[in-house]
């Protein structure tokens, strides 16, 4: 199986390490992966502004970069869900419909794709949060959701569980949204902040050394929250983890 | 052409394909116990009562002894004297210096701990049974039904009474920075003597 | 005159700044979020309920012009007079002529969010009728002027305090009166006078039933009770989307409304209304003010389906820091979002995007409207119709076409960090850049992915 690695925009210029580590992981599991020099962004932030034409050029991008592989992953569920659910600026060709079919989360790609069951090169002892992006729960369905009173269940959790030292914090509310929601963190920036220092609150007061996600978009926004209001939580994506960070 | 064939008109020319949205079977779903026990839990989470009688108590006794200061206590039962009978109040004016109202309900609900009252129960005065101050509601174990779906589908009030209210509870309102307070505007209190 | 689009953004700015509202607000609602969560626990039949709701209510819109005319041939059967209003302008003038042809001067009314669409007490107060509502909460909010934040607590934004001050004002009660229970006995005390003197009375409705000619109205106060058992004339007010075809499928509502609502497994009273009492009168008004034209939108018809609980709201994030008032609209809220540009496209197209899309508004929906996605739909058609700002439009129009050449992108990218890292801070977060005002910056790297991929690991990658 070939993969294709897709880095999203804000992965790139802000936190590189989330994208490293994800490559590196993947290799370490063995998997061959290839990062097209040529990709840019995968046309979500216009999408969800409701301009759908002015993401045609980017979509069409992305599947000119990644049609080739078998599978293209990516560390992050907004992307992802947008790939797979949203992405029809663009006739939808042979290619476009393989491209949408073929990509995964990172997460769901090493829980159901590789059924990793283990990271022995891990390990983790600090007590985390872990935050599940409202893309990756609600779109992705990679943990169970707490409007539906469904059994529980979390990908990610199953394998950061896998982590040695790793223990967990739960905050009162888990599954509420940290508020960044793309261009809502600017267009309403008064509620996204709030939004954001509620979230990282919660998590410290339950006692959360880090907030680890699978989403840095999400942690771009706490992160700027919590450093701005003087909580003192740190921020690490699941890839670093599983990747076999320390701290 | 007038508004309602507009409106027809237009909902005709806009609506979905019916095919494609059939109607499911009535729904009788849920837990099915229709017991006294289940009634009482329900009532008393939506704040009734049990009016419980005492070793030789009466209606009459246990009312007195729960409302001591009720001064016009109107009955719409014939086995209950009163200081009134409803049939003897002619309008809601004077209807509304009631204290206590006692009344019989044709049934109630297990799941909700609701009972009915229609006009059959009120003499046609309808207000009466949410300007008096209390009310205190005759009902026997027998005409209990399990819950809502079992309601709807076995009691033919529905189909014949003009106004028919399920009452759970005394009226309450949380309007005021979420504090519940119970006696809003109707009855400051529902009671169940059962029989 | 262009109409100005509502500033949600702004309003829920103010809103949080007072700290003691928005908490309140915030941890109430929430808890009304929990509570309704205790009560689907309860059920194991909770999911099967509203898929049947939803199932329901569908098939009940499309056959909607069918079971209209069942319902009014029942109705009128039953001796209620059914009248059909095309707007709201209509429907306040039908209610004129009704109270005029009966001389009724004083109207009582309970909650009905309905009126409040066709602004009825603007119309009928010039013409000498005098509108009192019933219920505490819409109350208060008439006496401060104002419309109700919530669709079903309509004053939750405001505190015992607030409270205290407008029914000293008006009911001269203490000021300083900070007990809810004395200040609930206040409004008892004033409303109960008023109630029995009325020459009418109105409700609104939550239920029409096609089958029996029935409406269901479902209340906590008992001022609905009230208000149509006191006078002998009584007015009903509905939207004609609040239809269910058989008496039997009301079972599925009532269990799932409050519940969701309130997290309280029934309201106090459930009230079904067939005809008009004895020595009574009773008339229903059937308001459609765009519904039909609603149904006909293929993204947009199944936010008809909505029985009026406020779940949406109360689980929004966005809603509870920001307060009902700050949509500008008689819905607010999720729900609010999706039906307000309907009524006004350009007042209301902020609303859509005053939203992360989290979903979890359409989870919560016990007739599972699909909110969050009709959220996106929307933000299409209103970038479609030109409905966004002019600068939103320039940067995504901007940033669609960087995002198509490769090259281009690289240059601007590695500007972002060298940014970053060289400007002063004052440059950074000045206000031209909204993310700096309560947020740092995220940090300046080395290196962006793609500059250590190249460095790392390209000479053992075939040709781009």
């Amino acid at each position: 199986m070939k993969i294709g690695l897709f880095i999203p925009c804000y992965i790139d210029a802000f936190y590189p390490n989330a994208g490293i580590a994800t490559l590196e992981l993947l290799e370490k599991l063995g998997q061959d992966v290839e990062y097209p020099m040529d990709q840019t962004c995968c046309g979500q932030p216009m999408a969800n502004s409701g301009c759908n034409s002015d993401a045609a050029a980017a979509e069409a991008l992305f599947v000119r970069n990644f049609a080739k592989y078998d599978a293209i992953v990516m560390p992050s569920g907004s992307c992802t869900h947008h790939v797979r659910d949203n992405f029809d600026a663009i006739p939808q060709t042979e290619d476009v419909k393989h491209v949408r079919k073929n990509t995964y989360e990172l997460v769901e790609f090493l829980h159901d794709i590789l059924k990793v069951d283990a990271f022995p090169w891990a390990e983790f002892p600090h007590k985390v949060g872990l935050h599940n992006s409202c893309g990756t729960l609600r779109a992705l369905r990679t943990a169970s959701m707490s409007e539906l009173g469904e059994p529980f269940f979390s990908k990610p959790m199953d394998l950061l569980s896998k982590v040695k030292g790793i223990t967990f914090a739960t905050p009162k509310r888990p599954d509420e949204c940290c508020g960044f929601g793309g261009t809502f963190s600017v267009t309403e920036e008064a509620i996204s902040a709030r939004m954001g220092l509620d979230k990282v609150r919660d998590h410290h007061n339950a006692g959360a050394e880090y907030i680890v996600s699978a989403d840095t978009s999400c942690m771009m926004h706490q992160q700027g929250c919590a450093e701005r209001n003087g909580v003192p939580i740190r921020f690490i994506h699941i890839a670093e983890i599983l990747n076999g960070a320390r701290a | 052409m007038s508004s309602r064939d507009t409106i027809l008109a237009t909902l005709r020319a806009n609506r979905p394909d019916p095919a494609a949205h059939p109607l499911p079977p009535v729904a009788m779903l849920g837990d099915m116990d229709k017991g006294r026990d289940r009634f009482e839990n329900s009532l008393q989470i939506l704040g009734g009562q049990i009016l419980m009688p005492q070793e030789g108590d009466t209606l009459a006794t246990a009312i007195a002894r729960r409302f001591p200061d009720a001064k016009v206590i109107c009955s719409a039962v014939p086995d209950f004297e009163g200081t009134i009978r409803i049939e003897e109040i002619e309008s809601p004016q004077q209807a509304a210096a009631t204290d206590v109202l006692v009344v019989r309900s044709p049934f109630g609900i297990a799941e909700m701990g609701s009972i009915y009252l229609s006009e059959a129960q009120l003499n046609n005065l309808n207000s009466a049974a949410h300007l008096t101050q209390h009310i205190v509601v005759i009902l026997s174990e027998e005409n209990l039904t399990a819950n809502m779906h079992t309601a709807y589908l076995e009691r033919p009030e529905f189909h014949t009474a003009n106004y028919g209210v399920l009452m759970s509870g005394p009226s309450a309102t949380a309007d005021i920075q979420g504090v519940l307070i119970r006696g809003a505007q109707g009855v400051r209190s529902l009671s169940i003597w059962w029989e | 005159m262009k109409v100005k689009p509502v500033n949600h953004a702004k309003a829920a700015e103010e809103f949080l700044e007072d700290a003691p509202h928005l908490t309140f607000h915030d941890e109430r609602l929430w808890d009304m979020r929990q509570k309704r969560d205790q009560q689907m626990h309860l059920l194991p039949e909770w999911q099967d309920l509203r898929t049947r709701a939803s199932e329901i209510k569908e098939h009940t819109l499309a056959n909607l012009p069918e079971y209209l005319e069942q319902f009014e041939a029942n109705a009128k059967k039953n001796g209620i007079h059914v009248h059909w209003a095309a707007d709201g302008a209509e429907h306040n003038r039908i209610v004129g002529e009704i109270l005029e042809k009966h001389g009724a001067k004083s109207l009582i009314k309970s909650k009905s969010m309905v009126t409040e669409e066709c602004d009825m007490r603007a119309y009928l107060e010039p013409r000498g009728v005098t509108v009192t509502e019933t219920d505490l909460g819409e109350r208060i909010q008439q006496l401060d002027d104002q419309l109700p934040s919530h669709i079903v607590v309509p004053a939750v934004h405001k505190l015992v305090p607030d409270v205290a001050k407008i029914f000293a004002k008006n009911y001269h009660t203490d000021p300083n009166d900070n007990d809810p229970q004395s200040l609930a006995e206040a409004q008892r005390m004033a409303a109960r006078p008023v109630i029995l003197t009325a020459d009418a009375g109105m409700t609104g409705g939550n239920f029409l039933v096609a089958e029996t000619g029935t409406f269901v109205v479902c209340t906590n106060e008992g001022n609905a009770d009230l208000s149509s058992t006191v006078p002998n004339l009584h007015i009903a007010t509905l939207g004609i989307e609040r239809l269910v075809p058989r008496m039997a499928d009301l079972g599925v509502f009532v269990r799932l409304l409050s519940r969701s609502a309130l997290g309280s497994p029934i309201t106090q009273y459930t009230t079904h209304f067939r005809g008009p009492q004895k020595g009574g009168e009773m008339h229903i008004v059937l308001v459609d003010n765009g519904r039909s034209t609603r149904l006909g939108m293929e993204e947009f018809w199944t936010s008809l389906k909505c029985i009026r609980c406020g779940a949406c709201m109360n689980t929004c994030p966005v809603y509870r820091r920001s307060g009902g008032l700050s949509y500008g609209a008689v819905y607010s809220g999720p729900i609010g979002a999706i039906i307000d540009p309907t009524f006004n496209e350009r007042k209301y197209s902020t609303l859509p995007f005053a939203s992360t899309m989290n979903g979890s508004c359409t989870n919560v929906c016990p007739v599972k409207i699909n909110i969050h996605e009709q959220l996106y739909k929307w933000r299409r058609v209103l970038a479609e119709h030109h409905e966004l700002p002019f600068v939103k439009r320039e940067i995504m129009h901007m940033a669609g076409k960087l995002m198509g050449q490769p090259k281009l992108y690289r240059t601007a990218i590695n500007g972002t960090e060298v940014a970053l890292s060289t400007m002063p801070r004052f440059v950074l977060y000045n206000w031209l850049n909204p993310w700096g005002k309560h947020r740092e910056l995220p940090h300046p790297v080395k290196q962006t992915f793609h500059s250590w991929y190249k460095q790392n690991r390209l000479k053992k990658d075939k040709a781009q």
